[in-house]
């Protein structure tokens, strides 16, 4: 943690281990009413937060320079709540905003802070954790806290596997140089619908072959191939990895070429089906009836697997999912119990399941076609366009779990 | 057609929450009626102008643009003095 103009700046890695940690304070967020909706701060518990735009304070505190109209209109207006007894983290969409108004409260005293970089930092940084690692089998998970991606480096005597890398590519890179990995291949789990997928750029980089099911090589909505080379995964391949293996299991339903990968009875990279406290939507293909049944056999397939197996999700949608250590993984018996889908997936007969499914369905989000697009080849943003995109947390669970927690979106 | 403008505000370059800041002062020195364009490299002043003029109250947001040049987008806002 630095010290900037008595101001404490937070770095997006920080900020995560506060809430990671349930660490108390208090957001004032000053980006404008559309962005705060959109996208905020979510911890393993609700983080209390107050958004005033950044321009209501500068008019309404009515000063010419933007610290003194925060003092003028923190003290009219917001001083009723606000606290001194807890830290106050000023956030807007790039973090100088923000650090003008954390010299504001400090000036009246309060115990402020400042998101450095602001929500465009928190939104895309990334965190890697190691699940295992050893020189015979490291597996490394790394996550983009504030969307609930997941992905995944397998690593075994100097070879590496990684699994639906990000759209930033430098976790994957850095952690094979620093590991001494040669990445040997890239494989998306299927085509993504909530954030730009980084397999073919990474495979590109790295001179790694990149891998989809070939389902997934058409835009289900345009019905046009993929524009991008990629090599085709089918069930029941296997992709080495120095000692160990990678096993594809087709496992249709979110996706209508989502692949899982088994490593023996050890792990299971689930990607779109099983997530740790809810399952995949099946209704992002625009054919939700037809996908649904197909998305309950896949799942009673991964039911069948040994209950020891280590479940590790393409996704989480809320920081309280991840264990003690912050890691998204459980044994496939514990999630038999507690995953809502899976415990819905087991009280129910096809029929039953499937109307459960397609009551459960989240808000449909016009983007995650363009996103398709992208990950087709079909579509080029700008780097800007890109993160826009991207903006915020993913939809790819259904809404039932969360529900009570996030207003079911 | 284009907009007409009684004076340019030069924000390119500049990070949030300046264009804001300094379009602010500029229409005080304007007479009610007279519209101040702004030319700004922050995409975000999109959202921010259309806040502004909602809470503000003498200014009305007349006009938004978004224009490609030198490789980069420049996000235009007309301003108009209202009282």
């Amino acid at each position: 943690m630095t010290k900037k103009s008595n101001v404490e700046v937070w770095t997006a890695g920080e900020l995560l281990e506060r809430l990671e940690c349930r660490d108390k304070f208090f957001v004032l967020d000053v980006r404008n009413r559309d962005e705060f909706e959109r996208f905020r701060l979510e911890g393993r518990s609700p983080v209390p937060a107050v958004n005033i735009p950044y321009f209501e304070m500068l008019e309404l505190g009515g000063k010419d320079e933007m610290l003194d109209s925060v003092v003028a209109y923190v003290e009219r207006n917001l001083a009723d709540q606000l606290r001194f007894d807890l830290p106050i983290l000023a956030v807007c969409a790039k973090g100088d905003t923000s650090e003008i108004v954390a010299q504001g409260l400090h000036r009246l005293g309060y115990a402020s802070s400042t998101l450095k970089g602001g929500m465009k930092a928190w939104g895309e940084h990334h965190e890697t954790r190691a699940l295992v690692e050893t020189d015979e089998l490291a597996i490394y998970q790394v996550s983009r806290p504030a969307r609930g991606c997941l992905s995944y480096i397998v690593g075994s005597a100097g070879k590496a596997i990684v699994i639906d890398p990000l759209r930033h590519l430098h976790p994957y890179l850095d952690l094979a140089r620093g590991s001494g990995l040669t990445i040997e291949a890239v494989i998306d789990t299927h085509g993504h619908a909530d954030h730009i997928s980084g397999g073919p750029a990474l495979a590109a980089k790295t001179g790694a072959p990149y891998y989809l099911h070939p389902y997934d090589g058409i835009h289900p909505i345009d019905v046009l191939p993929a524009a991008i080379p990629y090599e085709f995964v089918r069930d029941g391949q296997t992709f080495s990895v120095g000692r160990h293996a990678l096993e594809a299991m087709h496992i249709p339903g979110h996706t209508l070429g989502l692949v899982a990968f088994r490593l023996e009875d050890r792990f299971l990279l689930t990607g779109d089906s099983i997530f740790i406290r809810s399952i995949a939507r099946p209704d992002l293909g625009g054919k939700a009836e037809t996908w649904a049944p197909l998305h309950a056999r896949s799942l009673r397939r991964l039911l069948d697997l040994p209950e020891a197996i280590t479940v590790l999700p393409g996704h989480f949608s809320n920081l309280d999912e991840a264990d003690e250590t912050g890691r998204f993984a459980a044994s496939l018996g514990d999630l038999k119990k507690r995953n809502d889908g899976l415990v819905a997936l087991q009280r129910e007969s096809e029929e039953g399941f499937v109307r459960y499914l397609l009551a459960s369905l989240p808000q449909f989000l016009p983007e995650y076609v363009d996103i398709k697009r992208v990950n087709a080849g079909l579509l080029t943003p700008s780097e800007e366009d890109a993160a826009t995109l991207e903006l915020g947390k993913n939809v790819c669970a259904l809404s039932q779990a969360y529900a009570g927690f996030c207003g079911g979106r | 057609m284009s907009q007409t403008f009684d004076k340019l505000l030069d924000a390119r370059g500049l990070n949030c929450p300046m264009p804001l800041v300094n379009a602010r002062k500029e229409i005080g020195k304007l007479e009610p009626g007279q519209v101040l364009k702004v030319v700004a490299t922050d995409r975000g002043s999109v959202a921010d102008f259309q806040g502004w003029a909602k809470v503000a109250k003498n200014v009305e947001l007349v006009g938004q643009e978004t224009e490609f040049a030198e490789g980069a987008n420049v996000y235009v806002h007309y301003v108009k003095r209202t009282a």
